[in-house]
C-alpha cells in the first residue's frame, strides 16, 4: 500500500531537499490538510493559544496546546516541538509531544543528532516517508516499533534568520503519506508557529524577568528594613550611650531639687507644729483672759507670740513654697526634657518644630555637665518652624553639645547660634575646647572614631549625627582650629520636599 | 554651740540646709547651731580665714572648684574642722580625692533625708569633740611629761657641777649628812 515515489529506494525513505515548485502529489488524505490549513479560524485559534501565553499560563501546557492544534490541523498522528535550549547553539530540548512514550517531552537531544538535529543543523525543512528505523539518520523522531512511522514532515522554527527549534509531524501506517506540497503548505504554518513560540518565549523572558526583579525588589526591600532595623538600634543604642556621658548632671539636676524639697517638707510640719501650739496657746490664754486679765496686762498668749517669731516664720513659709514648687517645676522639667530625648523610635513622623524650643530641652539635660567647665551663650536668630524629625534632631545637639563640653578641659565658652539663610536654617555649636587636629578631620563622621577613652566615647555621635542631618537633606560643615576651639555648623532645610505637612503638628 | 559652714552652687540648696539644721524640734537636734552658707567656695575660704569653724559641709559640683579642692583648701587653713560632701554625684575618683586628700568625715548623697543628715552631723561634730578632747589630753600628758624631763637634765647638771650632791641627804632640821 506504499505509494512508491519514482526516486526513493525501496525502503521510501526521502532525504531530499524540497524545491520550492515540487509537482503536486495527489495523494488520499492530503487535501483534507490543504483545507484544514487553509481554514482561517484554525489559524486564528492558532495565533490566539500563542497569545495565552502571555497571560502567565504555563508555557508546557501552551506548547502542548499549541502542538496538538497543528498535528489535528495536519492531520497527523503525532508530532512534537524541539526548541534550542536558551544560552546554547543548538542542543535542542523536546517541549511538547503527543502521543510519545513517557520520559520525552524534556529530554535533549545532543548536537545533530536525529531529525530534529539535522533539520536544525541545515536550517530545512524535511519530508520522510517510509521505514524511518532504516533512515541514515542517527535515531529517528518516532521509534515505536509497532507503529512504525509511514509518512513523517519536519520544519525548522526559525525567527528573523534565527533558528530557534523544530516541529515534527507523523503519520503511522494506514494513512496516506505526506506529499512535498504538504510540506511546502507546513512551511507557511510553522513560520507562523515559529513567531507564535518566539513571541510566547518572550512573554515567558518578560514574565521571567520581571518576576526576578520583583523578587530582587523584595530582597532588597527586606535588606532595607533589615538595615534600617540596624541603624534604629545603633541610634537607640547611642541614645543610651550619650545619656550615659550626661548621666552626671542628669542625676545632679534631679538629687538636688528632690533633696531640697524633701528637706523643705520637714521644716514646714515643724513650722506648722509651732504655729499649731500657738493657735492652741492663744486659744487657751484667750479663754482665761476673758475672765481674768493678768496683773500685768500681758497675756501668755502674747508672750509665747514672742517666744515663735511669727515674722520669720511668715517670710520663711512663703519662701521654703516658692523654692519647693520651684524644685519640683525643675524635676518635672528635665524628665520631661528626657522623654523629648528618647521618645521617638522609627515611626516618628515629620512635624514643624521651634528648633529653639527643641535646643532648649537638649540643653537643659546637659547643661549640669557643662557648666562647670563653661559658660553657656545663647545666640538665637529668627527661626521659622522647621520640618523636621525632632526627637532625631536633638539627639544631633545633644552629641554636638556633649562634644563641645568633652572638648573644653575649664573655664571655656560654648556658644549655641542659629539663624536663617535663604531657605535654610542653620544651627552652631561653637566651643573654646582642644580643636580637632587635621589628620583626625576627615575621619570624625566615621563609625566609631573616637579619640576618647571607653566610657566617654562611642565613636557613633557624629556619624549618627551626619546621617541623620542627611535625612533631612541638610548637611554638617566644621570649622576648626587646634588649641582655639571648633564650630559645627548644621544646616536643615525649612521644608522637606516630599511629603506634605501633617496636621498634628499645628 | 556648733558652727556649721555650708556651701553649695544652688542656693535652693542651701536655705533647706539651713532649716534644716536650725530645726530644734527635730531629734536628734544639733547643739545651739550656727549656720553660715555659701553659694561660692571662694568666698566660704574668705571666710574661714577670719571665723573659727567646727564643720564643714559641701557640695561636689561646684563652679569654681570641686567640692574636694575646697575642702583640701578649708582643711589647710582650719585643720581641726570637720569635712563632709553632700553630693548628687560624684565619680569614683572624686570620691577618692575626697578622702584622700581632704580627708572628709562622711560622703552624703543627695536627695539626703533630714533625720539621717542631722545624725551624721550630730556623729561628725561628737567625733570632732573627742578627737579635739583626746589631742588636748595627749597634750597635757605630754607636757607633764615635758616638766618631768626638765627636772631630771637639771639634776643630771648638778650632778656634773658638784658630784654627789644630787645624792645628799639632809636631816630634818637641815643639816646635810654626808656618807663617806
Ligand atoms: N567639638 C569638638 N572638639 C574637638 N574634637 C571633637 C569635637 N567633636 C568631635 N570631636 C572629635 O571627633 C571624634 C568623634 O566624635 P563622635 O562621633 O561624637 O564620637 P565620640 O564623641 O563618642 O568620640 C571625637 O572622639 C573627637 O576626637
Ligand atoms: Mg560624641
Amino acid at each position: 500500500m506504499a505509494r512508491t515515489e519514482p526516486n526513493t529506494m525501496r525502503s521510501a525513505l526521502v532525504l531530499k531537499k524540497v524545491p520550492r515548485q515540487s509537482p503536486v502529489l495527489d495523494a488520499p488524505g492530503a487535501a483534507s490538510i490543504t483545507g484544514k490549513l487553509n481554514d482561517f479560524a484554525w489559524i486564528c485559534a492558532l495565533y490566539e493559544l500563542g497569545q495565552t501565553a502571555a497571560a502567565g499560563v504555563d508555557p508546557l501546557k501552551v506548547q502542548q496546546d499549541i502542538l496538538k492544534h497543528i498535528v489535528s490541523g495536519l492531520d497527523a498522528e503525532s508530532g512534537s516541538i524541539a526548541l534550542i535550549v536558551e544560552g546554547t547553539d543548538d542542543l535542542l530540548e523536546i517541549v511538547a509531544g503527543t502521543d510519545l512514550p513517557p520520559g520525552t517531552v524534556g529530554s535533549r537531544l545532543p548536537r545533530g543528532v536525529g531529525v530534529f538535529g539535522h533539520v536544525v543543523a541545515t536550517g530545512q525543512p524535511l519530508l520522510i516517508n517510509g521505514d524511518a528505523a532504516e533512515t541514515r539518520l542517527p535515531v529517528q523522531i518516532n521509534e515505536r516499533r509497532d507503529r512504525a512511522t509511514h509518512s513523517a514532515m519536519c520544519w525548522p522554527l526559525r525567527v528573523q534568520e534565527r533558528t530557534i527549534g523544530a516541529l515534527a509531524v507523523n503519520r503511522a501506517a494506514g494513512l496516506p503519506k505526506y506529499s512535498v506540497e504538504d510540506l511546502d503548505r507546513g512551511q507557511v504554518l510553522t513560520s507562523l508557529l515559529a513567531l507564535v513560540m518566539a513571541n510566547h518565549r518572550m512573554h515567558v523572558e518578560r514574565e521571567n524577568r520581571i518576576l526576578e526583579l520583583s523578587t530582587l525588589n523584595d530582597a532588597m526591600q527586606r535588606m532595607n528594613a533589615l538595615l534600617e532595623d540596624a541603624q534604629n538600634q545603633l541610634i537607640q543604642s547611642e541614645k543610651l550611650a550619650s545619656i550615659g556621658q550626661i548621666a552626671a548632671g542628669v542625676a545632679h539636676e534631679i538629687n538636688n531639687p528632690v533633696g531640697f524639697v524633701l528637706s523643705n517638707l520637714g521644716a514646714l510640719e515643724s513650722y506648722v507644729g509651732s504655729l499649731f501650739a500657738l493657735a492652741e496657746a492663744a486659744d487657751a490664754a484667750g479663754a482665761r483672759s476673758t475672765g481674768e486679765p493678768s496683773p500685768e496686762g500681758v497675756s501668755p498668749g502674747q508672750a509665747l507670740r514672742d517666744g515663735t517669731d511669727i515674722e520669720f516664720l511668715r517670710t520663711d513659709i512663703a519662701a521654703l513654697l516658692a523654692e519647693s514648687r520651684d524644685g519640683l517645676g525643675r524635676v518635672k522639667a528635665i524628665v520631661q526634657d528626657l522623654k523629648n530625648f528618647s521618645r521617638g523610635g522609627a515611626d516618628e513622623s515629620w512635624e514643624l518644630v521651634d528648633l529653639h524650643a527643641a535646643l532648649e530641652s537638649t540643653l537643659n539635660i546637659v547643661r549640669n555637665e557643662i557648666k562647670y567647665k563653661a559658660r553657656i551663650e545663647t545666640r538665637y536668630g529668627a527661626l521659622p518652624e522647621v520640618e523636621c524629625l525632632p526627637s532625631r534632631l536633638n539627639q544631633v545637639f545633644l552629641n554636638l553639645l556633649v562634644n563641645a563640653g568633652q572638648a573644653i578641659e575649664a573655664n571655656g565658652r560654648l556658644l549655641i547660634e542659629t539663624g536663617v539663610e535663604g531657605t535654610e536654617a542653620w544651627i552652631a555649636v561653637e566651643d573654646t575646647g582642644c580643636g580637632i587636629p587635621k589628620e583626625h578631620l576627615n575621619r570624625i563622621f566615621e563609625p566609631f572614631f573616637t579619640t576618647k577613652p571607653v566610657g566617654q566615647g562611642t565613636g557613633l555621635g557624629l556619624s549618627l549625627s551626619y546621617s541623620i542631618v542627611r535625612k533631612h537633606g541638610g548637611r554638617i560643615d566644621v570649622d576648626t582650629e587646634v588649641g582655639r576651639g571648633t564650630r559645627f555648623t548644621v544646616r536643615l532645610p525649612l521644608r522637606q520636599p516630599r511629603a506634605a505637612v501633617p496636621a498634628t503638628s499645628v | 554651740m556648733a558652727d556649721l559652714l555650708i556651701v553649695d552652687d544652688e542656693p535652693n540648696v542651701l536655705n533647706a540646709l539651713r532649716r534644716m539644721c536650725m530645726n530644734r524640734t527635730a531629734t536628734p537636734a544639733i547643739p545651739d547651731p550656727h549656720v553660715a552658707t555659701f553659694a561660692a567656695p571662694l568666698e566660704a575660704l574668705a571666710y574661714m580665714r577670719t571665723n573659727r569653724v567646727d564643720l564643714v559641709i559641701s557640695d561636689y559640683r561646684m563652679p569654681e572648684m570641686d567640692g574636694a579642692s575646697f575642702l583640701t583648701k578649708a582643711k589647710m587653713l582650719q585643720p581641726d574642722a570637720a569635712r563632709m560632701i553632700l553630693s548628687a554625684f560624684s565619680d569614683m575618683e572624686g570620691i577618692v580625692r575626697a578622702i584622700n586628700d581632704a580627708g572628709i568625715f562622711r560622703f552624703v548623697a543627695k536627695p539626703w533625708g533630714d533625720t539621717e543628715l542631722r545624725a551624721s552631723i550630730v556623729q561628725v561634730l561628737e567625733h570632732r569633740d573627742m578627737m579635739l578632747e583626746n589631742r588636748r589630753l595627749a597634750d597635757e600628758v605630754r607636757q607633764q611629761q615635758d616638766i618631768i624631763s626638765r627636772q631630771q637634765l637639771e639634776l643630771v647638771r648638778l650632778e656634773a657641777e658638784s658630784p654627789g650632791i644630787t645624792r645628799v641627804r639632809w636631816t630634818p632640821d637641815g643639816g646635810v649628812l654626808i656618807e663617806e
